[in-house]
């Protein structure tokens, strides 16, 4: 076990590595956490997730644009692949993490929406199934299918586009009814979800995690 | 009063010269579902044929009464060109807009063939060009025409994210590479240029501070734009959608004729910062007002348009073209008699 000043001290290189995308020096924080002994989830939550809420904030007050989000992004990867797999179990709790199916549906290639929520999932601890852009609306129910995933994401930027998401619910409950469902993306409001039958709506990044947990809880609290 | 054909209505404003009353164009796609439908097509099939393309906006523009005509409506023709494929959803019922399904992953990859614009569709587009510029030799319409960013076109030939950390990243290789981009911008511009093009817009549609940081803006995008129009000699636009009040008066430096924005400026505080001698078009949210809005919604956001100081109302993006007929009326109506008074940087005669 290392000591609490030499955690601190890792935890707030991972933070800052984070923030100023410095990929190499997230990369030996992150090692060292492992050699000193410093649990890996706590060094993924209190390092690289608390580096990734401070860009956020950047984000939104426009201190950082896209690409500097996208490259914070890349740094906070490097992080969890090395940390990722010491992460046990018992470390997780029962706090309700779950899987992701997320894509853009078909026809539509705005994809930068997608991807940031797509990172936020990431940060908080989710397993992710990327699609992409452009994703054909069957690949949505075959890809919940085959990896159990308790949430669907999709992201629609257009109308049209987001017309193929009723399409993709109803497929979608069809094989299997216990799966929470969510939206987003610019044209798709709170109203739009809900009457296309939809169980949560975030219209931004900083919110989408949060419904996706309590969605889940209500899905758990379902099947008990 | 003379009434001026919608030619050179255009032509004058672009020469800042008075005009009878505002025109009504754009520069970007202005194809509807009710000339889609009266031609007996389908959405789909106005990307492949010359003569589809050239009578849907035909038949849109005098459906509506519009000052002219502008082709194409998919921003897939040139990626297409580079051997990158399109995606045209023809079996789908329903406007789905064209994509690109093959991007390049690597920059090292990127290859611009010599004889591009013989490739893909551009031929056919050509066509469907010279078919409206022989229709409108009356001066019945101008015909316009655009060409995506380098920063935007780069993004439909390589991954965007790849692009846009390269910024940062590969700052060296991106640069070289959107220098590419804006040599093929160039040629695609001055193409139909010469095909007789009476204005072009160049869409550097993704760039906006929704994206991109104003100082990377000024760095990396601003010099290819100047490039580009330097070079160009028929009247040009610079359009970005999205976020410019931050770039708004960096858009200006970039020796356009006039510039456009969208909605999400404040149009009448870059009135302001850009005085009353630059022409500015923009910037009422099509889909917004167009398709989903109340008709009664119409009148009162296309005055302020032109109460903010627009020069010319333009939509912020495409037409999207399901739009509703009464509203569209109502958009042209609005313009034609309102926009009778003389704008910030056009007087009347
Ligand atoms: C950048 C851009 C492009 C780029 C896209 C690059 C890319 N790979 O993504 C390019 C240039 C390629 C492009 C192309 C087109 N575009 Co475009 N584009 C935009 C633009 C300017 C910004 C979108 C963006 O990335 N914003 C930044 C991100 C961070 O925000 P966001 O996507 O909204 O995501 C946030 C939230 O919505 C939410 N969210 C998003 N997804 C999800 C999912 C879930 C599950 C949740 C919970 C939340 C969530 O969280 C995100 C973060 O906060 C918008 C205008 C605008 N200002 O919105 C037009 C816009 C989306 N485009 C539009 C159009 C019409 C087109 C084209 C059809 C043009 C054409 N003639 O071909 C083509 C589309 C081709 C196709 N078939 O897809 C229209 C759509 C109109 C409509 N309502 O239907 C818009 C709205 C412009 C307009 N005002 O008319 N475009």
């Amino acid at each position: 076990m290392a000591t609490e000043e030499v955690r601190q001290e890792i935890l707030k290189t991972l933070d800052e590595g984070v923030v100023e995308y410095e990929e190499d020096q997230v990369k030996e924080a992150a090692q060292r956490a492992l050699d000193e002994g410093v649990n890996a989830y706590d060094a993924v939550m209190n390092g690289l997730a608390a580096g990734m809420e401070k860009v956020g904030n950047l984000y939104d007050q426009q201190e950082y644009f896209v690409p500097e989000l996208l490259m914070c992004a890349d740094a906070l990867y490097i992080g969890l692949d090395i940390l990722k797999p010491h992460i046990t179990v018992e470390d997780l709790g029962d706090k309700p993490k779950g899987q992701v199916v997320i894509g853009t549906v078909q026809g539509d290639v705005h994809d930068i929406g997608k991807n940031i929520i797509k990172l936020m999932f990431e940060v908080a601890g989710f397993t992710v199934h990327d699609l992409g852009r452009d994703v054909p609306l069957e690949q949505f129910v075959e890809e919940q299918l085959r990896t159990d995933s308790e949430i669907v994401a999709l992201s629609a930027m257009m109308t049209t586009t987001m017309m193929g998401m009723k399409k993709v619910i109803e497929m979608i409950r069809e094989r299997n009814p216990n799966v929470a469902i969510m939206l987003g993306g610019a044209p798709v409001t709170k109203d739009t979800a809900d009457l296309f039958g939809a169980d949560g709506y975030a219209e931004t990044a900083g919110n989408a995690v949060q419904e996706a947990i309590k969605m889940i809880s209500q899905l758990r609290q379902m099947q008990a | 009063m003379t009434e001026m054909t919608p030619k050179e209505r255009i032509t004058k404003l672009f020469k800042k010269e008075p005009i009878d009353t505002m025109p009504i164009f754009s520069g970007q796609g202005m194809v509807t579902v009710q000339a889609i439908e009266k031609m007996g097509i389908r959405f789909a099939q106005v990307h492949t044929s010359a003569k589809y393309l050239a009578r849907s906006a035909m038949v849109t523009a005098e459906m509506f009464d519009f000052d002219a005509v502008i082709i194409p409506y998919d921003l897939c023709n040139i990626p297409e060109a580079l051997g990158r494929g399109v995606s045209l959803y023809d079996e789908t019922e329903g406007i789905l807009y064209p994509t690109v399904p093959h991007k390049w992953d690597k920059i090292e990859d990127v290859q611009i063939p010599e004889d591009f614009l013989t490739k893909g569709r551009l031929p056919m587009i050509d066509e469907a060009f010279q078919k409206l510029k022989a229709e409108s030799e009356d001066g019945k319409f101008a015909v316009g025409s655009y060409v995506l960013g380098p920063f935007t076109m780069a993004g439909q030939v390589y991954e965007l994210d790849l692009l846009l950390k390269g910024l940062r990243k590969d700052r060296e290789r991106v640069l070289a590479f959107l220098g590419q981009m804006t040599d093929l911008v160039i040629k695609a511009a001055k193409h139909y240029e010469a095909l007789g093009a009476d204005y072009i817009s160049i869409r550097e549609m993704g760039s906006g501070s929704d994206l991109l940081s104003p100082r990377m803006w000024k760095d990396m995008i601003k010099p290819n734009l100047v490039r580009i129009f330097e070079t160009l000699s028929c009247p040009t636009v610079n359009h970005i959608c999205g976020s410019t009040d931050l770039i708004i008066e960096m858009m200006n430096e970039c020796g356009a004729d006039a510039i456009s924005v969208d909605h999400k400026n404040t149009t009448a505080e870059s009135r302001k910062k850009l005085g009353d001698d630059v022409l500015l078009f923009g910037d009422f949210d099509p889909y917004g007002l167009l398709v989903q809005g109340d008709v009664s919604n119409v009148e009162p956001v296309i005055k302020k348009c032109i109460d903010d100081g627009v020069d010319a109302v333009w939509p912020g993006c495409d037409l999207w073209p399901d739009v509703k007929k009464e509203n569209v009326d109502a958009y042209v109506q609005t313009i034609r008699t309102y926009g009778k008074q003389a704008s910030p940087a056009v007087g009347r005669i």
